[in-house]
């Protein structure tokens, strides 16, 4: 019963993987799922230093592996302050930076988000008020932003967080909206009849079953506001990933560009992953509907 | 106290071409009485469950319970749900605690209470599963279990064991006449299976579709306590002779 399509990425159950037997180069089990997706970063890599001559391609445009490997070294872990190298040792602070940033944005984007959308998807007056309004605005990027929240915020923390929390908003309202709008009409009848108020119904019935659109708005909502967190950075801030990225550019330093592009891309992973662990913990009950005879 | 009284009551869904779902359907249910409404789907039967229920509010017409007027669901006014209707990120425990919780009453006077309808409905061992660990017929002794933790004055069962294999069709409906018959809770019970119908009821009202409208009431006079063995007795088999040649028929009458 109830077979809502699984909204969440990968909330859908995934059944313990079949012994199979290994097929091809790879063992079978983790080791050689792990083996093979391994394999075609490995390959890169390996092409992109091979193509390289005296640690750079591309007509000394593009720094080799090796060379983005050792400025990343001196990023994360060289001395600070020495005049000649800007970024030595400056890497954590501004992935901290960064992340802070994302983190007070995207708190700001499900504090509105999550409470707007389910209010809009459950109350059909919420939904008329405030639904157009919201449509109205979405099909402005977050980009185009930039100058209203430069001009209203100036070149500080308090622009970055207002683009981040506008572009993680979204998505986040969006699907809490679905949804809120999509409940099994039975759940909502069986809690009243039942004896629950309308609230007891919003509480106990809506938001739960809301829950896994939500969770798949928290993820689209996060990886949106890395993206802001870096476009705000690049302008209108002086500190961060997003600051690091343009400035190496301007001045030549590749190595530092590409290691940045893979810091924030490891930092989107990693906050994906925190999401994703907390919509396992929260959607337990999902989970079991497998094992369901 | 569970009386039910429909008088003359119409009920119209709006659009291009209306359906009349109901027309002036007359019915009267007795305090402890068990009713079937048997039909065809679509006659309209269910819409009738849920005027009854308050989820659906009838265009016109009169419609009571124990004298007074229906309008928004209630808990005295239990629902079995087709496909039982569990929430599925509570427990078993959860979902039949549901009803007493949400009311405010206190945990101490409905937690025995809770264990005593899981040994009812056979799954004390389940009480911490989650519905989709439940078979079919599982979920629904969880959903009976929940409607009568709520002690309602009237059981209102829409087809609650259409889904359910006929083994199990058949536990389920020992069970349900097991409970009712030491609870005597006054019971609609909507159904198209004539089995089902003559097993439970004292009474079944067919109904035809489009107009959906009762158009022959028929008293079961098998006796009591009732048990599934009965299905192949002679008089359970005339019954059920006598009923089909009606159902016939009524749909001679409204082709």
């Amino acid at each position: 019963m109830n077979d809502a399509p699984a909204r969440a990425l990968d909330a859908a159950p995934v059944p313990a993987a079949p012994k199979v037997k290994s097929r091809g180069l790879f063992p079978a089990g983790r080791t050689g799922a792990a083996m093979r997706a391994a394999l075609l970063p490995v390959l890169v890599i390996v092409a992109w230093q091979l193509a390289g001559s005296g640690g750079s391609l591309a007509g000394g445009v593009l720094p080799t592996p090796d060379r983005v490997w050792d400025a990343w070294v001196v990023w994360a872990f060289g001395p600070q302050g020495m005049g000649l190298n800007p970024y030595s040792g400056t890497w954590l602070s501004n992935v901290l930076f960064s992340s802070m940033r994302v983190a007070q944005g995207f708190v700001l984007a499900m504090a509105i988000g999550i409470p707007a959308g389910v209010m809009i998807g459950w109350s059909r007056a919420v939904s008329g008020t405030v639904d157009p309004t919201i449509q109205l605005l979405r099909p402005i990027p977050i980009t185009a932003w930039l100058p209203f929240s430069i001009a209203v915020f100036g070149i500080q923390d308090m622009g970055a967080i207002f683009l981040i929390a506008l572009g993680g908003f979204y998505p986040v309202v969006v699907n809490a909206t679905h949804g809120a709008r999509d409940v099994d009409r039975n759940w909502i009848r069986a809690a009243e009849m039942m004896g629950a108020s309308r609230f007891d119904v919003l509480r106990r019935v809506v938001l739960p079953a809301a829950l896994p659109a939500i969770f798949t708005g928290l993820r689209i909502g996060l990886g949106i506001a890395w993206t802001a967190v870096i476009v705000s950075e690049m302008v209108a801030v002086k500190s961060g990933l997003g600051y690091v990225l343009w400035d190496a550019y301007y001045v030549g330093r590749m190595d530092v560009v590409i290691a940045d592009m893979l810091s924030i891309g490891a930092m989107g992973l990693l906050s994906d992953r925190l999401i994703v662990t907390v919509e396992h913990w929260a959607l337990r009950w999902r989970r079991l509907q497998s094992a369901s005879r | 106290m569970g009386t039910i009284r429909f008088r003359e009551v119409v009920k119209t869904y709006p659009g291009k071409q209306p359906v009349i779902a109901l027309d002036r359907v007359n019915l009267d249910i007795g305090e402890g009485e068990f009713v079937a409404l048997l039909g065809p789907s679509g006659c309209g039967k269910s819409t009738l469950l849920n005027l009854i229920a308050g989820f659906e509010e009838m265009t016109s017409g009169a419609l009571s319970f124990n004298g007074g007027t229906v309008d928004s669901p209630g808990p005295e006014r239990a629902v079995v749900f087709q496909e039982a209707a569990l929430l599925p990120w509570l427990t078993v425990e959860q979902n039949i605690a549901f009803g007493p919780s949400v009311q405010k009453r206190p945990r101490a006077e409905y937690e025995p209470k809770i264990r005593e309808l899981l040994r009812l409905v056979g799954l004390e061992r389940f009480a911490h599963s989650l519905p989709s660990q439940l078979s079919g017929g599982m979920r629904q002794r969880v959903g009976i279990a929940r409607a009568l933790v709520m002690d309602p004055k009237a059981l209102l069962m829409d087809e609650p064991f259409g889904a359910l294999d006929a083994q199990t069709r058949m536990s389920m409906q020992q069970l349900l006449l097991d409970v009712w018959q030491s609870l005597g809770t006054t019971v609609l019970f909507v159904t198209h299976d004539i089995d089902e119908a003559i097993l439970l009821a004292d009474r079944i009202c067919i109904m035809s579709a489009r107009p959906g409208r009762i158009t022959r009431e028929i008293t079961v006079d098998l006796p009591r306590p009732r048990s599934v063995d009965q299905l192949t007795d002679p008089a359970f088999i005339r019954h059920k002779a006598a009923i089909m040649a009606e159902m016939r028929e009524a749909q001679k009458e409204h082709a």
